[in-house]
């Protein structure tokens, strides 16, 4: 357990508004300004702005409140504590597992802190395919800028670990250009477990800014606590249902139900389960546009042997990156990719590592001489990749049904070989792509000639995601998304969505500054509207 | 018949695993209150002896007592997951752990702990390239829960020469 101070068992002894699960139970109605469904990116951002402008806030979050206290740096606590299905959720057909929070904070709170501003292409394409002509990177430079002091993101000083450093020879060598990504931390320890909690508090994510903020205002916050459904009559939302949930989800036996009513509701759950609560709510959607185009950014991974011990699993993850796959073609072209290097801890490497018995277990004994790249692939671009579709079960709950095109896989495939290729330039002993058909190639040449020969196909090609974006789409036009340009739900006027899931592409970037910065501006302007005057920035 | 409802219904269907245990998977569910039966136990630890071979310790007792200690963190984890997923492992876990389900799913004649490791092992893989997506799914979710369980516990960290985290 962490030594260190923990700013929110502190504020909780000064008495923040915090109830559900072990706080105690939630009141049965409850009525506000501002209701906030979720904690993460956009919900954080939101509340402490609103809070701010002294408008009375509630945020309702469904998983629980964990601290630095309870991040030991540990995947088996991490994992079914603060992820969504324990780090397993899965697409409909099983084919790709997804990475999401489900935290106070969440997925802010389990991140790897990459930093970046919404690219200016992905903004061009969203002025021309979707009329958002006001989403220019100049319009939205304040408050991209605001949320990156308040952040404190900012270049990393320190020495990229050998992970990445192998990213950067590699590619140099084979004259790729690479950049250095901006990080949200403040203090950094250079641990490398930002996957599993920031046990310094150095990651500035919402669990230690914004939400504390917002609590330190007097904002009531609800953990535990599953948004049920808006409650919809006369084009407008007239209460939020709640119900109380056990650890892993589940309805406790005598689950404890609360209806707040709020003069404006913000929706800020994340990707997947925004749209899943205005499934449920059986919100208008003349257009059939709710919960479609849901973007992953699809991850494709190659793995190396190097001679060096690399030691993934040690110093700032994700340093540096390539975009130089994002600019070979056209936006709309076959699918670009950014090439990153994730973190690695034995847990998650046994998992995605393909194959069993001996072969399996020779190569995790080369653990600490494992490199491993990443491609996160731009889904919404082109017809072929149209994203996926959120549905719910029989239960409520929300699945996502992604189909993995063969354009997707094609892009996966040119992935793999521009990864090995990197590898072999830097230095790789043996490079393995992450499918059930790959093989430990020892050069170029060879894992060239192999890759290409892969059946590039769901459940034997490794997916995986970390991004979801989408579902809730901004749109100028009401017949081509859910979402008013100033956030605002196109058929209920005091409903608005605040998270990844507006976004009507997947970014091409990791997304977090993206939600920052955009919601930022979003929730000024609600601010401004509810209270008549301006509003104060983010401090 | 079993099998072939299996393979028709793994043709058609994305989520078949929901579908496909059918009556047998209700009347033998694998997991009761969020805990792995008897027979769920002895596939875990029949496929965790194929999956981890090489990694697990040479030792018998000790082996046993390493797939033993696995089998308890499975139920750990399945008690973590939520009502939807714990529904879907139940129904793999209850179809695999039936000599009908283990048979038309997997292609294996013997029992989990009966078969010899290699035919536990050919099993796996014919599940693992199978055309059938129900098969590449099943053999994917046994992989990740044996290679998660088993990793999740510090001991067998030293195997794969990871430290561990940095005390703070």
């Amino acid at each position: 357990m962490s030594k260190l101070p923990d700013p929110i068992r502190e504020g909780l002894q000064r008495g923040w508004k915090v109830r559900g699960g072990p706080h105690g139970a939630a009141p049965e109605t409850l009525s506000c300004d501002v209701a906030i469904i979720g904690s993460g990116a956009g919900a954080g951002i939101t509340a402490e702005l609103l809070t701010r402008a002294g408008l009375s806030v509630v945020i309702v979050e469904e998983g629980p409140l964990k601290s630095s206290s309870d991040f030991r740096q540990r995947e088996s606590d991490a994992y079914p504590q603060l992820y969504q299905e324990s780090a397993g959720r899965k697409t409909e057909d099983k084919a790709i597992t997804i990475l999401q929070g489900r935290c106070v904070g969440g997925s802010t709170t389990v991140n790897w802190t990459s930093s970046f501003r919404t690219p200016p292409t992905t903004l061009g394409y969203w002025a021309q395919h979707f009329g958002l002509a006001d989403y220019t990177p100049e319009a939205l430079e304040p408050y991209f800028e605001q949320a990156e002091r308040r952040l404190s993101i900012s270049s990393w000083q320190m020495p990229p670990n050998e992970n990445n450093e192998l990213l950067r020879s590699g590619a140099v060598k084979l004259g790729i250009p690479v950049e250095s990504i901006r990080r949200n931390v403040r203090g950094c320890w250079n641990l490398g477990s930002c996957g599993m909690g920031c046990p310094t508090n150095a990651k500035q994510s919402m669990l230690v800014t914004t939400i504390p903020a917002a609590l330190d205002q007097g904002a009531t916050l609800m953990v535990q606590t599953r948004a049920e459904h808006l409650e919809m009559a006369a084009g407008k939302v007239q209460a939020l249902s709640c119900v109380g949930v056990l650890p892993n989800g589940a309805l406790a036996g005598d689950a404890q139900r609360t209806r707040i009513t709020a003069r404006h509701y913000v929706l800020a759950g994340g990707a997947i389960n925004s749209p899943a609560v205005l499934l449920r709510s059986k919100a208008p959607d003349p257009h059939g546009r709710l919960g479609g185009r849901t973007f992953l950014h699809p991850v494709v991974m190659t793995a190396a042997v190097m001679e060096q011990r690399v030691e993934g699993w040690a110093g700032a993850p994700q340093s540096l990156c390539t975009d130089h796959y994002l600019g070979t073609q056209p936006i709309d072209g076959p699918m670009g990719f950014k090439i990153e290097a994730p973190p690695l801890h034995p847990l998650i490497l046994a998992t995605t590592m393909p194959g069993m018995g001996q072969a399996q277990a020779d190569l995790l004994r080369q653990f600490p001489h494992t490199h491993v790249l990443l491609a996160l692939l731009r889904d919404g671009f082109h017809e072929q990749a149209p994203g996926g579709r959120v549905k719910l079960r029989s239960d409520g709950s929300p699945v996502l049904d992604y189909p993995l095109t063969g354009f997707v896989m094609e892009g996966a495939r040119r992935a793999l070989l521009a990864m090995a290729e990197i590898q072999f330039a830097g230095g790789a002993r043996q490079v393995l792509p992450v499918h059930e058909r790959g093989e430990l190639y020892t050069t170029w040449a060879q894992a060239k000639a192999g890759i290409e020969q892969l059946p590039m196909q769901p459940l034997l090609a490794k997916v995986v995601s970390a991004h979801v974006m989408g579902g809730c789409g901004l749109a100028a036009s009401e017949k081509q998304g859910v979402v008013r340009p100033d956030g605002v739900h196109w058929q209920v006027e005091n409903l608005s969505v605040h998270d990844g899931s507006l976004f009507p592409t997947s970014v091409g970037a990791n997304p977090q500054l993206s939600i920052y910065g955009i919601v930022n501006r979003l929730a000024q302007g609600l601010v401004q509207r509810l209270t008549g005057s301006a509003p104060q920035i983010l401090a | 018949m079993q099998r072939r409802t299996l393979l028709k219904l793994g043709l058609v269907s994305g989520t078949v695993l929901a579908l496909a245990g059918g009556a047998a998977a209700l009347l033998q569910p694998g997991l009761v209150q969020g805990r792995l039966t008897e027979a769920g136990r002895a596939l875990f630890m029949g496929v965790g002896r194929a999956i981890l071979q090489g990694t697990l310790p040479q030792d018998a007792a000790a082996q046993q007592q390493a797939l033993a200690a696995m089998a308890d963190r499975v139920d750990t984890l399945a008690q973590n997951l939520p009502p939807h997923v714990q529904a879907e492992l139940s129904q793999l876990v209850g179809l695999l752990g039936s000599s009908a389900g283990r048979l038309a799913l997997a292609g294996l004649a013997n029992g989990w702990l009966e078969a010899a490791p290699a035919e536990v092992a050919a099993a796996l893989d014919g599940m693992r390239y199978s055309r059938l997506q129900v098969r590449r799914q099943a053999y994917q979710a046994l992989h990740e829960i044996v290679g998660g369980a088993y990793f999740s516990d510090e001991s067998t960290w030293a195997v794969v020469g990871y430290p561990g985290p940095q005390d703070i």
